[in-house]
């Protein structure tokens, strides 16, 4: 792990402000604590030596409170805008982790959930980085060399007991860091596969209990927990062993200088004001760097994370083309021989597919599961590319044009698509259909007709007032088809991609197509329906039926991970 | 679990959480010895220190500081030792502590009721419990030993400076408590402050975070990922105006903490300097007096992180006890236990076994029935569709069948016996259930499909596969049987997870199987799976309840049950009798379009 990661600066504005806030409080806060250990040995020296009283040195001691007082001041600001600069900094990377995510295209590796990790709980780990870590760092920078520098002045002696330590402590700092980035990423992986191991038989509890086997697994529950405790106490033995000798080195020279200072002062060579000044001020060179070393293990999950976000936002994404789509209304899709690599199935799924849609032409994809129908429909919409073959847009009466280099945004503003698994945002139900159009209620009426939307909205005390929660909580996934249908209805887009729409509908799901794309067809609307009931392809002008290959496609054909 | 849980009185769910942690105490003592032994050191260093130097500028002869010499090099070297044995002790606590909670947790769940594990499932509440665990387990080496660490060598620091001069002694007590009490309070009502007012808008941001990279690819098609990110950038905001606020306590907080040994150390020269002219104290005592309380707040400045730990704790353990304590409620008030009739002393784990709804109503905790007044007899042989509008309530009614959840009114009897009141093991061995959301395990396919019986052989699995339709899909497996699934089951996609759990429900080894929507997402075009449970040609023998909103193959079913949108039976007879019958107009009218589309 870097200290302090550049990409942190040049990638969070709020970042770069709350470091040069730290530097002023750092060099401040060096000043201070080297003005606090001259005042403390100056009031206590000559009473010590008994060539002072009270008045004599009450002075100093006033000085010495205002000190005191300024130091704290120094320590609450630092706090007071570490928790913010923190904050910002993490909103600000997930803002940009999420556009960058959905701008790499829907995710077939199963990386999902990992993702949302790192965008949840991963990213929200830095705040300990940012209020803890940071801070000392920048104070390992000031306080340290300025102490130093004073102890050199006073009593190189000392200083050189101190400068014979400092310069090992970086290296340690460099194998706690070291050893710890190991560790750390490690166990985050191990933590990981533990961890889902045991949520996964959580969540399958209820059928374990269906099946009357729920009783053996908590025994492995219970080893893969011990599992855990035993790797990770083994890596912390390690982790802890660097941190130790760090430790012990920093103290031992505190130690040593202080009884070197002693006989010193015994033999006359130092006197006493010189001596407490380099006492006090010795365990403050290490303090920081010490500091810095406690705060390492917790700041070091929100350094990973941030490197894994930074990771991401370096990964190209797919490039969209700059060419305006042409006009739907008036152009043909062609597949041409279009094959996708199946993730981790070494298959080709859809492989060497010919597909032409034209407009206003209802064109069903048929085939068993796992042939790549959805995937089909992906790569239509632009939001896979082709591993083998490609899309060509024909506008009539215009040279041919590769959906490669369409400008995506201008190829959405013409596509609709209905996913097996509607996302809903939160709001009305007016809202979820309209999808910021202006929708006559008539119309909207009509369209909720025809997708039974107008049974769920009945059924519902506040009818299209009636707001959705997250992910469309509330609803069913049935009833959820029925909202982006509706939607899919009361839009305009010229290419309508229907992905299974009757896969979570009852009985009357099959109905529920046909009219929807019967009125789809009535508009003008060019129809992309995936489906394997035979009920449903009956709709279409077209049947194209989708097959896979099961032979490994070339090494160099394949995406790259 | 031998300890009467229930019915004590409830106690802080904190205290109750740690007693689940399994904590070992002479553990717990060797952790507090080595922590204040390494902090202890630290402040023997600057004492001594201090007396050394203090001593030295008198100019001794040599000999009468050596002791002290060596013991700062002691000290020097024991702080970082004892610190290093600390730190193992007390991970070492903490991980077997989770470990411990885990189990308990899973324990509990897995011999509790059935509703709030599927209620947590449906809320995507899982990854909070794992989250909740580590943070209770977090409490031992954040929380709890820190500040007892603290205590003692706080008290051990303020007894060495009262020894000398009580005053000071006092002053560096006081002080100690602004540092450890006070900075720690602040820090609480800081956490607490920014906890209240973020909550709500941090759960925002965890569902849109979670919306935009689950639906991200749709909402960009659709044109909505800017509102959507905008929406999220101002919920962000919310949670950095809650942040700010409780910013100001949290700096107040580290202020006192600093301040504190600052006061320390001022007073101790404020009282010790008139106390040396006095007389009542030596020039070198002055200087351990006055240097000692720089190296006493080391244990005290944790303390503000500590408290805000054990309310981190504190919550968390709320929340995983609220589970425990909904899933430990007794599984049923005081409900029939044999149906009229029945005989009870003919119960048997084999042989020929019946499961008996009477007047049964089905209902989710809380929520009104979704089916009522259903009469239902399964017995081997015997193949039953109950045909109805999809929802929620169909996994209801199989859960309730299942004896895993208790019936709203009515009664469910598997050979006479209440099936609510057998153990799992013994309602498993004779009804098997499967609902429409039942798990795919991230394991193997084999793994999997033992989940229903765990001595299934390879060839009975790669058969079973096969009999449902999966052959060919077995075949594509690179691993073939042992090809792991993923977590969520993300290597299948919808139609092959149905038929998996299809073939491990047929793999179990109870006569009597409910199934739930064997084919509605299913690519059984020609209804052959369908078909198959119920004319008994994949399930030869054995009694077979499917739920199902489809009617390909119920010509086949022993008895189709109709349920209305109210929940009631509609219609009850066999396919044919149903056709004939006047009551079942919608079954005509659906089964007349399903066939007509079908042969199309």
């Amino acid at each position: 792990m870097r200290p302090l990661d550049p990409r942190l600066l040049r990638r969070a504005r709020d970042a770069r402000r709350y470091v040069l806030l730290t530097a002023a409080l750092g060099g401040l806060t060096a000043a201070l604590v080297v003005a606090q250990a001259m005042l403390l040995a100056r009031a206590l020296a000559p009473v010590v030596e008994g060539t002072a009283a009270w008045g004599d040195v009450a002075g100093v001691i006033g000085w010495l409170a205002l000190v005191v007082a300024a130091r704290a001041l120094a320590v609450g600001l630092q706090e007071r805008w570490a928790h913010r600069a923190a904050n910002r900094t993490i909103a600000d990377l997930r803002g940009q982790v999420l556009r960058h995510a959905v701008a790499l295209g829907p995710r077939r590796d199963g990386e999902g959930p990992a993702l949302a990790t790192l965008v949840t709980r991963g990213l929200d780990a830095l705040e300990p980085y940012f209020v803890r870590y940071l801070p000392q760092l920048v104070l390992a920078a000031t306080v340290t060399p300025a102490t130093l520098a004073v102890v050199l002045g006073l009593d190189w002696i000392a200083a050189a007991t101190i400068a014979f330590t400092l310069p090992l402590v970086p290296v340690f700092m460099w194998l706690v860091g070291v050893a710890t980035q190991t560790y750390a990423q490690r166990r985050l992986v191990v933590l990981q596969r533990l961890g889902d191991q045991v949520l996964d038989l959580l969540a399958g509890l209820p059928t374990l209990r269906a099946f009357g086997r729920e009783r053996g697994p908590a025994e492995r529950v219970r080893a893969l927990g011990e599992a855990h405790a035993r790797a990770t106490m083994s890596t912390l033995r390690v982790a802890f062993l660097s941190g130790m000798v760090l430790e012990l080195l920093t103290t031992l020279s505190v130690a040593l200088v202080a009884v070197g200072v002693g006989f010193r002062l015994v033999h006359g060579d130092l006197d006493l004001l010189t001596g407490l000044t380099v006492l006090v001020l010795a365990p403050e060179v290490f303090a920081p760097v010490r500091q810095v070393g406690t705060h390492f293990h917790a700041s070091s999950d929100g350094v990973a994370a941030a490197e894994q976000a930074f990771d991401l936002l370096e990964r190209p994404t797919p490039p969209s083309g700059t060419l305006a789509a042409p006009d739907l209304r008036t152009t043909s899709v062609a597949l041409s021989g279009v094959g996708v690599v199946a993730p981790g199935r070494g298959a080709l799924a859809p492989a060497g597919l010919d597909l032409d849609v034209r407009p206003g032409s209802v064109v069903a994809l048929a085939g068993p599961n796992g042939v790549g129908k959805t995937t089909a429909a992906l790569v239509v919409l632009g939001l896979l590319t082709p591993d083998q073959g490609r899309v060509v847009l024909q506008p009539a009466g215009a040279p041919p044009v590769d959906l490669a280099d369409v400008d995506r945004t201008s190829w959405w503003a013409q596509t609709a698509w209905v996913p097996q698994r509607p996302t809903l945002l939160p709001g009305s139900l007016a809202a979820a259909v309209a999808a910021d159009r202006e929708v006559a209620p008539d119309a909207r009426a009509r369209a909720a007709r025809l997708t039974g939307l107008d049974e769920v909205v009945a059924a519902r005390e506040d009818g299209w007032s009636h707001v959705l929660g997250h992910g469309g909580a509330g609803l069913s996934l049935g009833e959820r088809q029925r909202v982006a249908l509706t939607r899919a209805l009361l839009g305009d887009e010229q290419l309508v991609v229907l992905d299974e729409p009757s896969a979570h509908l009852d009985h009357d799901g099959a109905a529920v197509v046909h009219r929807v794309v019967d009125e789809l067809r009535r508009q003008g609307r060019t129809v992309l329906l995936v489906a394997h009931r035979r009920e449903l392809l009956a709709t279409a002008d077209v049947v194209v039926t989708v097959g896979a290959s099961a032979t490994e496609p070339a090494r160099e054909e394949g995406r790259d991970d | 679990m031998t300890e009467p849980f229930r019915t004590r009185v409830r106690r802080d769910p904190l205290v109750r959480a740690i007693a689940l942690l399994g904590v070992r105490w002479p553990r717990v003592a060797l952790a507090v010895l080595t922590g204040a032994g390494a902090l202890g050191s630290a402040v023997a260093l600057a004492a001594v220190s201090a007396w050394l130097i203090a001593r030295a500028s008198q100019m001794p002869p040599v000999l009468h500081l050596s002791v002290a010499a060596v013991a700062v090099r002691t000290f020097g070297i024991s702080r970082g030792l004892l610190r290093y044995l600390e730190r193992l002790v007390s991970h070492d606590l903490a991980l077997r502590g989770m470990a411990h909670l885990r189990t308990e947790v899973y324990r509990r769940l897995a011999d509790g009721r059935t509703a709030p594990l599927v209620a947590l499932r449906r809320g995507d509440l899982l990854g909070t419990v794992g989250a909740d665990v580590d943070a209770v387990g977090d409490v031992v080496v954040r929380g709890l030993l820190p500040a007892a660490v603290a205590g003692v060598v706080g008290l051990g620091s303020a007894v060495l400076v009262g020894v000398l001069l009580p005053a000071a002694g006092a002053w560096l007590a006081l002080c100690l408590l602004l540092a450890g009490i006070v900075a720690p309070w602040w820090a609480v009502r800081a956490a607490r402050r920014t906890e209240r007012r973020a909550r709500a808008a941090r759960t925002e941001v965890d569902a849109l975070t979670l919306t935009a990279l689950e639906g991200g690819a749709e909402l960009a098609v659709a044109g909505q990922v800017d509102p959507l990110l905008d929406t999220l950038a101002r919920r962000e905001r919310e949670v950095a105006r809650a942040v700010d606020a409780g910013a100001r306590p949290a700096a107040v907080a580290a202020a006192t903490g600093t301040a504190a040994m600052g006061l320390a150390v001022l007073g101790s020269l404020v009282l010790g300097i008139p106390a040396t002219a006095a007389g009542a104290l030596t020039p070198v005592e002055l200087a351990v007096v006055v240097l000692t309380p720089l190296a006493a707040f080391e244990g005290a400045a944790l303390l503000p992180a500590a408290a805000v730990q054990v309310l981190r704790s504190h919550h968390a353990a709320a929340r995983i006890l609220d589970l425990l304590d909904a899933a430990a409620e007794p599984v049923r008030a005081a409900s029939v236990p044999t149906a009229p009739g029945a005989t009870p002393s003919g119960a048997s784990g084999t042989g020929a076994q019946t499961l008996r709804a009477r007047r049964l109503a089905c209902a989710w905790p809380g929520s009104p029935p979704v089916v009522r007044g259903l009469d239902l007899d399964i017995a081997p042989g015997r193949r039953i569709a109950l045909v109805g509008p999809s929802g929620a309530g169909k996994t209801t009614v199989l859960l309730t069948l299942a004896g895993l959840l208790p019936p709203a009114a009515g009664s469910v009897t598997l050979d006479g016996r209440d099936v609510g009141a057998l153990t799992r093991a013994e309602a498993a061995s004779g009804v098997a259930m499967t609902a429409e959301d039942a798990h795919v395990f991230d394991t193997t396919v084999l793994e999997n499909l033992r989940v229903a019986r765990g001595d299934v052989t390879p060839d009975e699995a790669a058969a079973t596969l096969d009999a449902v339709g999966l052959g060919p899909w077995l075949a594509r497996l690179p691993e073939g049987l042992d090809t792991v699934l993923g977590p969520d089951a993300r290597r299948l996609s919808g139609g092959e997870r149905r038929r998996v759990l299809v073939a491990r429900a047929l793999l179990a080894p109870a006569p009597l199987l409910l199934l739930d929507e064997p084919t509605e997402h299913l690519d059984d075009v020609d209804g052959a799976v369908l078909r198959g449970l119920l004319d008994g040609s994949l399930t030869p023998g054995r009694g077979v309840l499917v739920v199902t909103h489809r009617l390909a193959g119920l010509e086949r079913a022993s008895e189709v049950i109709l349920l209305d949108r109210t929940g009631s039976v509609r219609a009850r007879g066999t396919h044919d009798e149903l056709l004939a019958s006047p009551a079942a107009d919608a079954y005509r009218a659906a089964w007349q379009t399903e066939v007509h589309q079908e042969t199309r």
